[in-house]
């Protein structure tokens, strides 16, 4: 069967993934053995390091890489957040436009996007709190301005399905609690959220955690899922365990990329 | 006024300035998109590419559209091939392909066949001798950008502006991409006779370069770099006209001086 069915009912959205592996054209496995299932009103935190397969998983669930085994299935319309450094800050779209992109999918070329979406794209960016920055430059906005427009985006799409791709990356304290109450009010109106982070403490506050490392370690609710020893499992010899034991901290070696 | 109502008076100017206005609607749009999604170095090298293939065109008895855009395909093609595995960078293999494009063309134009005086021609382009099928393809060039635009604009911007997205959103970002290739390669073709190989960019990225300074707005960007292309094409007209130039030249010097204009006018506005 297609790895990656995507059904239109936003009602009954669910996420399950079976068994899934996914590779890049050049053959490397990405992710392998992943398996759980999240339905409408549950947020998951997918964690864990970079190439652990966070992105993959993703791009599965998109339609975007085709499982090599297993399934990754979408029950319900699926829209995808970037990080916001990833996208265009060049370009010439406001904060309206990008939250008229969620309309796309039902305009026809040959048509203007149509009144009620224009409606919908604005009261979406209300909701974000960004109605007076709706006539601004994408670019110009603050990093979390930006995140709280892609979701608009993906609110104008009426998604059932949200996986953000850390999306309190580059964002400040204030726009940081924004966001987090936006995303506690998609998940109380029974949409499915994959939050994807690197960091732990963020991942607590999810309904359930998702532990990836090329492979699956663990999948459960954050205080049975979040041990040392799963932990150490995920992120190898980058962990940091503090306060005994209790609370750890991933520690990121940011600093090698950036040497050139 | 006499400068400007004599040159107007001569037939074959008022072809070259139908031309220029109908390859301005052309090379503006698709300007506009050629820049955004970074495809200018590679819009340059496709024109470059059709060096050779005028060259051969004449003792060939090709049809020169043919002719250049069998070469600006051919070198897509290896351009795909040599950075396939990874290990040359696109922007490394399209200066390669460029220059060796412009070597082979020279090769060909002065030992094997020795053109001459036609070589400057095929390189910075001519207000003599426009034919009716360069008319013919201008004004097609011009319908399809319009055309194109209107169809594809959410397609580009949204493929453009968050690729990894673009799907989740309902967008075809390949049939895009190809769509956009495939106009780009005949506006490049178009435009080879009133700029030439060499100064294709000067219509087809100088414009919608200088309209990026000036506003952020996709449609008056669209605009805007119509609008600018069709300035400078006929002030450049009118250089060559007078001073007995190529008009490939005379129009990119007048771009140029236009980019700096907008750039000071732009700083000046973001200073206040």
């Amino acid at each position: 069967m297609n790895a990656s069915a995507v059904t239109a009912d936003a009602g009954a959205a669910r996420v399950e993934v079976a068994g899934l592996a996914a590779a890049y054209g050049s053959g490397d496995v990405a992710v392998r053995d992943v398996t759980f299932t999240a339905a409408g009103g549950e947020a998951v935190a997918v964690l864990g390091p970079n190439g652990g397969g966070k992105t993959t998983l993703f791009r599965a669930l998109l339609g975007e890489l085709p499982a090599t085994t297993g399934s990754a299935r979408a029950h319900g319309t699926i829209a995808y957040v970037p990080q916001t450094e990833r996208s265009r800050l060049d370009f010439p779209v406001s904060a309206l436009d990008v939250a008229l992109m969620g309309a796309y999918a039902r305009t026809p070329w040959y048509r203007r996007i149509a009144g009620a979406d224009r409606t919908l794209a604005r009261a979406a960016l209300q909701r974000v709190g960004l109605a007076e920055r709706a006539g601004t430059r994408f670019g110009a906005l603050s990093g979390g301005q930006r995140q709280r427009a892609l979701i608009a985006r993906a609110l104008v799409q009426d998604a059932g399905i949200v996986l953000l791709d850390e999306p309190f990356a580059g964002v400040d304290r204030s726009s940081e609690e924004a966001v987090m109450s936006i995303l506690d009010e998609l998940r109380a109106e029974g949409r499915v959220l994959l939050i994807a982070t690197h960091d732990i403490e963020q991942a607590r506050r999810w309904d359930q955690v998702l532990c990836l490392s090329t492979t699956q370690v663990a999948y459960g609710p954050p205080a049975q899922t979040l041990t040392t020893t799963v932990l150490e499992s995920t992120y190898g010899a980058e962990i940091v365990v503090i306060d005994g034991g209790e609370r750890a901290i991933a520690v990121q070696h940011h600093s090698h990329s950036h040497s050139s | 006024m006499r400068w400007l109502t004599d040159p107007l008076a001569v037939p074959f100017m008022q072809r070259a300035l139908l031309a220029t206005l109908l390859l301005a609607v052309a090379a503006g749009l698709l300007g506009v998109w050629i820049v955004l999604r970074r495809l200018a170095f590679f819009a340059h090298a496709v024109g470059t590419a059709t060096f050779p293939g005028l060259v051969v065109a004449g003792p060939w008895g090709l049809a020169p559209p043919v002719a250049a855009l069998g070469a600006g395909l051919g070198f897509a093609g290896l351009l795909s091939r040599m950075t396939r595995r990874g290990t040359t960078s696109a922007d490394a293999a399209t200066g390669l392909l460029l220059t060796a494009a412009l070597a082979l063309g020279a090769i060909l134009a002065s030992d094997v066949y020795r053109s001459g005086a036609g070589v400057d021609r095929l390189l910075f382009g001519t207000l003599l001798g426009l034919s009716d099928g360069d008319l013919a393809l201008a004004a097609a060039a011009a319908a399809a950008a319009v055309l194109a635009t209107a169809a594809m604009a959410r397609t580009w911007l949204a493929t453009g502006f968050d690729p990894a997205g673009a799907r989740a959103l309902g967008v075809s970002a390949a049939r895009g991409d190809w769509l956009l290739l495939a106009l780009l390669a005949m506006t490049v073709v178009a435009v080879l006779p009133a700029v030439g190989a060499l100064l294709v960019s000067t219509l087809l990225v100088v414009p919608a370069a200088t309209a990026r300074l000036l506003t952020s707005s996709l449609a008056t960007l669209l605009g805007a770099a119509v609008a600018i292309a069709a300035l400078e094409g006929v002030g450049g007209l009118l250089l060559a006209y007078h001073l007995d130039l190529p008009p490939g030249p005379a129009i990119a010097v007048i771009g140029g001086a236009g980019f700096a204009l907008a750039a000071l006018a732009s700083r000046t506005r973001a200073v206040r």
